[in-house]
C-alpha cells in the first residue's frame, strides 16, 4: 500500500513570538483524504500550528505547502481561496450576525449564488437543528450549537481541507460524539481534515494519523491505531488530561 | 424668544450632523479598533470643497453634495492607504498618533490654502421658515434631516445586502475569523474609510451651510463631538452612534437654552466624561458584551534607549548654562527659553504617556491651571511670583490628578479621549467662570518674573531661571525613574493586569505620576504666565498638547533626556531655518507622521 501524496506539508517550521520560540523544527503532513490529528497539552503550540497553516502567523523558517505549492507568501484570504477552511479555537462565530449570515459568510469566497443556496440547504440536512435557528443571533446559541454553525460555515466554502482547533472543547458528551461523527462524515465526502486536540482518546478514534506535540517539538507520530496503544501516549494523554 | 420645540428641532438637526461624523467613527472603530482623530479634518475638507463648489464653481446643490462626498471619500482612501495601512504591524499606539498627525497636516493645508479667516457658505436654499406646532423649520433643516435619513438608509442597505457590507460587519465582530472566511481586511478598511470620509465631508458642508460660515477651527470641534457621540452610543456600534448623536444634539440644545451658548461644548464633554466613567462601553452595551479593548498590551514601542555618558550630559548642560555669557543674540535666548518651558511640559508628558503609558492629549490644561493659579495669586493676593509659580505647580498637580482620577480605570485609546475631553473642559470652565478667571477677557497685567524681590527682566536672567527649573525637574524625574517607583510605573504600562496581580495599586501609581507630571507642567504654565503678562482661555490649547506629544515621541517615550532634546529640536530647528509660523504646525504634523512610521522609538529610544 502506498501513502497518498500529501495534500498539506509543514516542514522544518520554527516559529517565534518575539523572543520566545514556539515551534522547533516542526514537520507535519496531511495525506489526501485523511484525518490527521495533532495532540498536545496546553501551550504546546497547537493553535499556533493552525495559525501558521492559515497564514495568520508567519514562521521564521521552514515551509508550508498545500497541493505542492508554498503558502508562505500568501495572505490568509488567499490561502482560504486555495481551498482551506477553518473551524477556529472557541468557534469564533460572528456573534451579532444571524446563524444564516454566519453560515453564508463561509461562502464568502464563492460567487455562484445558486449553488451557495443549495449548499445552505445541504447544511440544514447535515445539521438539522440549525433549521429553526437560522434567524437567531449566533451569539445566543449554546456551545454545541455554535460548533455546528462553525462547521457548517467552514463547509460552505467547499474546501479541500478543513483545519479545526479543538472542536470538542467545552462541549457536552452528547455533542462531542456528534461532532466526531460529523468530522467522519465530512471526511467521507472527500474533505481532508487536520485537527488539533487535547482530547487524545476521542481524536484517535477517528484519525488516520496523529502527531504528538510537546512544547513545540513533535515527540511521537504514526498511524492513529498504533498511537492509541502506545504506552507513552496513554500515560501522557489518555490518563491525565481528560478533565475538559 | 424661541420655543422648546425650536430647541428640540435644533438639537435633532445638529444631532443629525454629528451622526454623519459619528457613524464614520463607529465604522472605523468597529473594523480597526481605532479612533480616527482625523475625522474632523475630513469634515473640514468637506466644508471647504463645498465652498469651492458653491462659491467658485456655482454647482447646483445636488451636484455639490456629490462632489463633496466623492472628494472627501478620496481623501479618506488616501489616508487609509498611505497613512494607516503601512502601520498594520506596528505598535498599537501608532495608528492613533498617525491620525493625529494627519489631522494636523490636513487642517494646516486647508488653512494655508484658504487662510484662517472665516468664509460664508451659502446654502442656495430659499430663506423661508414653516410654522410647525410651536416652532419653525426651514428648508435647510429638511435637507439635513433628508441627508441624514438617506445616508442611514444607504448604509443599512450596504451593510445588510452587499457582500462588502457583510465583510465589514464580520470584520468588525471578529477580524481574524473574517480573514479565515476569505475577507480581505484591507478592502474592508478601504471601504470603511471611504464611507466614513464621504459622510464626514458632507456633514462639514451641511454645518457650513447651517451657520453660513466655515473656518479652520471646525475640525477639532467636529472630531470631539463625533467622538462624544460615538462613545455615548458605544464605540463601534453604528446604530448606537446615531442615537448617541441625536442625544448629544438634544443635550447641547437644551443646555444652551437654559445656560447660554458658551456652555454648549461644556455639556458635550461632561456627557462624554460621565459616560466614559460610568459606562465605558456606551449607553446601549449589553452587560454580557465584552468591553471593546482597543490598544492594550504593548502600547509603546520597545527599544534599547541610547545611553548618553554622564560627562556628555554635563558638558551639554554647562554649555547651555554659559550660553548667555557668550555673544548670542536676544533671539537665540528667547527661543531657548521657549524650549525650556516646553521641556518642562514634555517632561511631564513623557512621564505620564511614556513611563506609565497614559497617552494624554489634554496636557495643555495643566499649563493653563498652573498659569491661572500663579497669575491670579500674584495679581489679586499679592503673593510673591516665585511662590505663586510653585503654588501653580501644586494646584496643577492636585487639580489635574483629581480631574483625571475618575478615568484611571480606562485604558489605551479611552485614556486619550478622556484627557482630551478634560482638557477641553478646563478651557471651557476658564471661559465661563468669569468671577474668578475673568472669562473671555483673560488676565492682563500679570507681574513679571521675580525671585526674592528681584525682578527678572533681562533675557539672560529669565533664561537662567527657566533653564535651572527645567534641569531641576529633569534631575528629579531621572531619580524617580531609576527608583523602585519608576519600575512600578513601567510595569503598569507594560501589563496593567499583571501589575495588579503583583499587588500594585494602579490608582495610586497613576496618581503619583499625574501629581509629579502635573507639578512640572503647572510650573511651566506659571512661568509662562509671568513671561507673557497676558493669558486667556486659548493661550494653552490642544495644539500645544499635541506639540508636547510630538516632542515626547521625538525624544523617545519615557526618556527624560529625550524630552529635553525633543523640545530644543522642535522649537529650535524651525527658528534656525526661519520657517514661517504658519508652516510650523504643518511641520510638526509631518514630523509626527514620519516618526510614527519610521522611528516610533524616537531619537533616543523609549525607556
Ligand atoms: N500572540 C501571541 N503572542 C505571544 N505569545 C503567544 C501568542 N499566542 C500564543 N503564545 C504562546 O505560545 C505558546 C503556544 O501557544 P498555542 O499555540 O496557543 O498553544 P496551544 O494551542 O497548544 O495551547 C504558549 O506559550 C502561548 O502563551
Ligand atoms: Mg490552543
Amino acid at each position: 500500500m502506498t501513502t497518498p501524496e500529501p495534500l498539506l506539508a509543514l516542514s522544518g517550521i520554527n516559529t517565534f513570538y518575539g523572543q520566545a520560540q514556539v515551534h522547533f523544527d516542526l514537520s507535519v503532513t496531511v495525506g489526501r483524504g485523511h484525518i490527521v490529528c495533532l495532540l498536545g497539552g496546553n501551550a504546546s503550540g497547537k493553535s499556533t500550528t493552525m495559525k501558521i497553516i492559515l497564514g495568520l502567523v508567519k514562521p521564521r523558517s521552514g515551509d508550508v505547502t498545500f497541493d505542492g505549492a508554498s503558502l508562505l507568501g500568501l495572505t490568509t484570504p488567499q490561502i482560504v481561496r486555495r481551498g482551506i477552511a477553518s473551524v477556529p479555537e472557541a468557534r469564533r462565530l460572528f456573534a451579532d450576525m444571524s446563524v444564516r449570515e454566519n453560515i453564508l459568510m463561509g461562502a464568502f469566497v464563492r460567487n455562484d449564488r445558486d449553488a451557495v443556496a443549495q449548499d445552505l440547504d445541504k447544511m440544514l440536512t447535515l445539521f438539522p437543528k440549525l433549521g429553526q435557528r437560522l434567524s437567531q443571533r449566533a451569539g445566543s446559541l449554546s456551545g454545541g450549537e455554535q460548533q455546528m454553525v462553525a462547521m457548517a460555515r467552514a463547509l460552505m466554502s467547499r474546501p479541500r481541507m478543513i483545519v479545526m482547533d479543538e472542536p470538542t472543547m467545552g462541549l457536552s458528551p452528547l455533542y462531542v460524539d456528534r461532532v466526531l461523527e460529523l468530522i467522519r462524515t465530512i471526511n467521507l465526502d472527500g474533505v481532508s481534515v487536520f485537527m488539533v486536540e487535547q482530547n487524545a482518546s476521542l481524536a484517535l478514534e477517528i484519525a488516520h494519523e496523529a502527531y504528538v506535540l510537546q512544547t513545540g517539538r513533535i515527540v511521537l507520530s504514526g498511524p492513529a491505531r498504533a498511537l492509541k496503544d502506545d504506552p507513552r501516549v496513554r500515560d501522557a494523554y489518555l490518563g491525565g488530561s481528560e478533565a475538559a | 424668544m424661541s420655543s422648546w420645540l425650536d430647541y428640540t428641532i435644533n438639537g435633532l438637526i445638529v444631532g443629525n450632523v454629528y451622526a454623519l461624523v459619528a457613524v464614520g467613527l463607529a465604522l472605523i472603530f468597529g473594523v480597526s479598533r481605532l479612533i480616527n482623530f482625523a475625522q474632523g479634518s475630513i469634515y473640514l475638507v468637506g466644508a471647504y470643497i463645498g465652498w469651492v463648489a458653491v462659491v467658485q464653481l456655482h454647482t447646483p446643490l445636488p451636484l455639490t453634495i456629490i462632489v463633496v462626498a466623492a472628494a472627501a471619500a478620496l481623501v479618506g482612501l488616501v489616508i487609509e492607504r498611505f497613512g494607516l495601512r503601512p502601520l498594520q504591524n506596528s505598535v498599537r499606539i501608532a495608528p492613533l498618533l498617525a491620525t493625529i498627525g494627519i489631522s494636523f497636516v490636513l487642517d494646516q493645508l486647508v488653512m494655508l490654502t484658504f487662510s484662517p479667516n472665516p468664509r460664508a457658505l451659502p446654502s442656495q436654499l430659499p430663506d423661508v421658515r414653516f410654522q410647525v406646532g410651536g416652532g419653525t423649520i426651514g428648508p435647510l433643516d429638511l435637507l439635513i434631516a433628508g441627508v441624514g435619513l438617506t445616508s442611514a438608509l444607504l448604509l443599512f442597505v450596504f451593510l445588510r445586502y452587499s457582500k462588502l457590507g457583510w465583510a465589514v460587519r464580520a470584520a468588525s465582530q471578529d477580524r481574524d475569523a473574517a480573514m479565515q472566511m476569505g475577507v480581505d481586511v484591507n478592502r474592508v478598511n478601504q471601504a470603511v474609510f471611504g464611507i466614513a470620509a464621504a459622510l464626514g465631508g458632507v456633514s462639514g458642508m451641511l454645518v457650513g451651510m447651517y451657520y453660513n460660515q466655515i473656518d479652520t477651527a471646525m475640525s477639532l470641534q467636529a472630531t470631539l463631538k463625533g467622538v462624544v457621540a460615538e462613545v455615548v452610543g458605544g464605540a463601534g456600534n453604528v446604530p448606537g452612534a446615531v442615537i448617541g448623536s441625536l442625544l448629544l444634539g438634544l443635550v447641547e440644545s437644551y443646555g444652551v437654552a437654559v445656560f447660554g451658548t458658551s456652555y454648549r461644548n461644556l455639556f458635550a464633554f461632561l456627557l462624554l466624561v460621565v459616560v466614559l466613567v460610568l459606562r465605558p462601553n456606551g449607553l446601549f452595551a449589553s452587560a454580557r458584551q465584552a468591553p471593546p479593548e482597543p490598544l492594550t498590551g504593548t502600547f509603546i514601542a520597545p527599544s534599547r534607549p541610547l545611553r548618553i555618558p554622564r560627562w556628555a550630559l554635563l558638558a551639554a548642560a554647562a554649555i547651555f548654562a554659559l550660553l548667555p555669557l557668550l555673544p548670542v543674540s536676544f533671539y537665540v535666548l528667547q527661543t531657548l527659553i521657549n524650549a525650556w518651558l516646553l521641556g518642562m511640559l514634555a517632561l511631564s508628558l513623557t512621564l505620564v504617556a511614556g513611563t506609565i503609558g497614559q497617552v494624554s492629549l489634554g496636557h495643555a490644561a495643566l499649563l493653563a491651571i498652573g498659569a491661572y493659579t500663579s497669575a491670579l495669586l500674584s495679581l489679586s493676593a499679592a503673593v510673591p511670583v516665585g511662590l505663586a509659580i510653585i503654588a501653580g505647580g501644586l494646584m496643577s498637580a492636585a487639580l489635574g490628578t483629581i480631574l483625571i482620577s475618575p478615568s484611571f480605570r480606562l485604558r489605551g485609546h479611552y485614556v486619550s479621549i478622556a484627557t482630551l475631553a478634560i482638557g477641553e473642559i478646563v478651557s471651557l470652565v476658564i471661559l465661563n467662570w468669569e468671577s474668578v478667571t475673568r472669562g473671555p477677557i483673560g488676565i492682563s497685567g500679570i507681574p513679571p518674573l521675580s525671585l526674592f524681590g528681584y525682578d527678572l527682566v533681562s533675557p539672560a536672567s529669565i533664561y537662567w531661571f527657566s533653564f535651572a527649573v527645567m534641569v531641576a525637574l529633569a534631575l528629579l524625574q531621572a531619580r524617580l525613574l531609576g527608583s523602585h517607583l519608576g519600575r512600578s510605573f513601567r510595569a503598569i504600562r507594560d501589563d496593567d493586569i499583571a501589575a495588579r496581580a503583583y499587588g500594585l495599586s494602579l490608582n495610586r501609581y497613576k496618581s503619583l505620576a499625574f501629581i509629579f507630571g502635573g507639578f512640572a507642567a503647572g510650573v511651566s504654565g506659571g512661568i509662562a504666565a509671568h513671561l507673557y503678562s497676558y493669558i486667556n482661555h486659548e493661550t494653552f490649547n490642544t495644539q500645544q498638547s499635541i506639540l508636547a506629544l510630538t516632542v515626547v515621541i521625538l525624544g523617545g517615550l519615557g526618556n527624560v533626556v529625550g524630552a529635553v532634546v525633543g523640545s530644543v529640536a522642535l522649537v529650535g530647528l524651525p527658528e534656525l531655518f526661519r520657517i514661517a509660523a504658519e508652516y510650523r504646525i504643518l511641520i510638526y504634523g509631518i514630523v509626527l507622521l514620519l516618526l510614527v512610521r519610521f522611528r516610533p522609538q524616537g531619537l533616543l529610544g523609549t525607556i
